[in-house]
């Protein structure tokens, strides 16, 4: 099967980096995977495994989690190739709550992996889902979720393979009232593409999407979140920050699209690039396109460096200069892992990012 | 404790300190007097370690050991502390996380064991109450938000805490009212007046040496010290000016 990959020449695709995904897509994964243990959040709740791409019953414990055929929706060029792959769902009736964090781990041992899956909320109904990504080769996700009036969906994503790429993408569509919190971290050494495309369809429904990209040596990260608001009184969320060292490239493609009629929208980004080094590359693009007129948009996109003036105020105090540097990003990056609501998955995150800026020469 | 010997430094090509030299012992508090432009900032600077500047002559020999060969939180680590005129504020970083992360840096540079989180808030509460700042302003991010006497404050509870031999005040006292500048003042004395430590103050006006009084003065005109003396010398500079006096 030839593989039939976007090229930098489509707009929406100018910062992506997709030329190792042939050569991954034709090699055979080892199936010898390196510690699962440590990549398991400490909270209690169901789990799931996958390994390159397959459903691992004998270390799962998938509670309301069903697994099996999923359609991706749609026609995203990498979603697609999920396709006729086995994938999980979870459906949630209406007014149910899952109360306990579903966590779902997915490493590859090289080649490349499809998973789709669909999240339903009923209305009322809400569910948190953590995913972590890990390992090595092409892992790539198309993630289909429809949210019920009044439910409310919480979901935190680590991508931190150790070399190869991950690949995702959402489609999230909002009833009246939902609400959606999710955060992602692009961090490890592996490149990535982060897509999502969310919808407002009810009133009043509230998105909050953003994260933090990581990325050093010539890793690139790339993501590309639109957010387009259908209904009266809608809340939109986007804040990233992206870290950019040696010559790596990260990539934030932000856009807010306010249809005629989504009166009173509440439209915010914010996007912050911090160059570590001169080497490296951030790009930036938000976008606002807006049909109605009653609305608020906000919109902020900065790329700077760590300030000289700190760093020499830390050093004066006795602060070594790699970890003045590890000490300023950490607080640089902070702001994206706020919003995570539950404490152990928070401290996770961040701890993430610790060990990242640690090893941050 | 501190000697500085013929000290030459510039900036961006510009020489600014022209042959200083200057001899501080133990128990001394030494007060540096001057017009604008003579170099005072950069002194305090120079001996921080700030990038930027050039030493193109002199040595500076700080408790036996080559300051200048020195990196600048190696210099706060060996006791050095530098009070700025400009504190810097720092969005995302509370002053206990700075503060901690800074006397834990100093601690292990040394070979001593760091402090526990609670032995360090006992520590920085003990500090703030004296300076009068409240523990939430202390958990606030570094500086942000603080009014220009706050953050002077703040610049005094930081040297509290980490409790240095040598502290080098540049303009401690500018954009402090009355009842500020007595709070500081009493903080100096209360944390640097022992046998063991000594100050470097740096400043425009003698209102602060009404607070702390030093056991030397010196007048700093062109990069050069002109003039040295006794208490007395900041009565008489007051009166007359720097003009009269370093001409």
């Amino acid at each position: 099967m030839t593989l039939a990959l976007p090229t930098t020449r489509e707009e929406a695709w100018r910062w992506s980096d997709l030329t190792a995904l042939p050569a991954l897509a034709t090699q055979t994964p080892t199936g010898t995977p390196a510690a699962i243990d440590p990549l398991w959040i400490a909270a209690e709740g169901p789990r799931l495994l996958f390994i390159d791409g397959r459903y691992a019953a004998e270390h799962s414990t998938p509670g309301p989690v069903t697994l099996g055929p999923v359609a991706p929706a749609g026609t995203h060029p990498l979603g697609t190739l999920t396709a006729g792959h086995d994938g999980w769902t979870l459906t949630v009736p209406a007014g149910e709550a899952i109360e306990r964090t579903i966590q779902i781990v997915h490493i590859a041992t090289g080649g490349a992996n499809h998973v789709p899956a669909r999240i339903s909320l009923a209305d009322g109904a809400s569910a948190s889902i953590v995913e972590t990504h890990a390992g090595d080769g092409w892992s790539n996700r198309q993630t289909d979720i429809t949210l019920g009036a009044n439910a409310h969906l919480t979901r935190n994503v680590r991508l931190m393979q150790a070399s190869g790429f991950t690949s995702t993408r959402e489609t999230i569509t909002l009833a009246a009232n939902a609400h959606l919190a999710a955060t992602v971290l692009a961090i490890g050494d592996a490149g990535t593409r982060i897509d999502a495309g969310i919808t407002l369809h009810g009133d009043a429904a509230r998105a909050e999407y953003g994260g933090a990209l990581l990325s050093r040596d010539r890793q690139r990260h790339d993501a590309a979140i639109a957010v387009r608001h259908e209904a009266l009184d809608g809340v939109s969320r986007q804040l990233w920050r992206a870290v950019a060292d040696d010559r790596a490239t990260a990539s934030l493609a932000a856009r807010v699209e306010v249809a005629r009629g989504a009166q009173k929208t509440d439209g915010e980004q914010s996007l912050r690039g911090l160059l570590l080094r001169r080497t490296a590359t951030i790009n930036l693009k938000p976008e606002l396109e807006i049909f109605a007129d009653d609305v608020k948009c906000a919109h902020g996109a900065t790329v700077g460096e760590l300030d000289a003036e700190a760093l020499w105020y830390l050093a004066s105090r006795g602060v070594p200069p790699q970890a003045a540097r590890a000490l300023l990003t950490r607080a640089f990056v902070g702001d994206a892992f706020d919003r995570i609501e539950e404490e152990p998955i928070r401290d996770a995150f961040r701890a993430a990012a610790d060990a990242w800026l640690g090893a941050e020469a | 404790m501190l000697s500085i010997q013929n000290l030459h430094a510039e900036i961006d090509g510009k020489v600014i300190l022209k042959g200083l030299t200057l001899e501080l012992g133990a128990g001394e508090i030494h007060a540096i007097m001057g017009p604008n432009g003579a170099g005072k900032s950069t002194l305090a600077y120079v001996l921080g370690g700030r990038p930027g500047y050039e030493i193109t002559e002199g040595s500076v020999t700080f408790q036996g050991k080559d300051l200048l060969d020195m990196a600048p939180h190696e210099r706060a680590a060996a006791g050095l502390f530098l009070g700025f005129q400009y504190p810097v504020e720092i969005p995302g970083i509370s002053n206990v996380q700075f503060l901690r992360t800074a006397l834990n840096a100093q601690k292990k540079e040394r070979g001593e064991a760091e402090l526990s989180g609670g032995a360090f808030l006992k520590i920085a509460r003990e500090q703030a109450d004296g300076l009068g700042l409240d523990m939430d302003m202390m958990k606030r991010p570094v500086n942000v938000g603080f009014s220009g006497g706050e953050k002077k404050r703040n610049e005094m509870v930081q040297m509290g805490i980490i409790d240095p031999a040598l502290a080098v005040l540049d303009e401690t006292d500018s954009g402090l009212d009355i009842d500020a500048l007595r709070i500081v003042g009493d903080g100096i004395n209360r944390i640097m007046r022992k046998p063991d430590k000594a100050v470097l103050l740096i400043t425009h006006y003698q209102r602060l040496l009404d607070y702390v009084r030093p056991d030397f003065v010196h007048v700093l005109a062109d990069g050069r010290i002109v003039r040295s003396g006794g208490a007395d010398l900041a009565l008489e500079l007051e009166r007359a000016g720097y003009a009269g006096i370093a001409a």
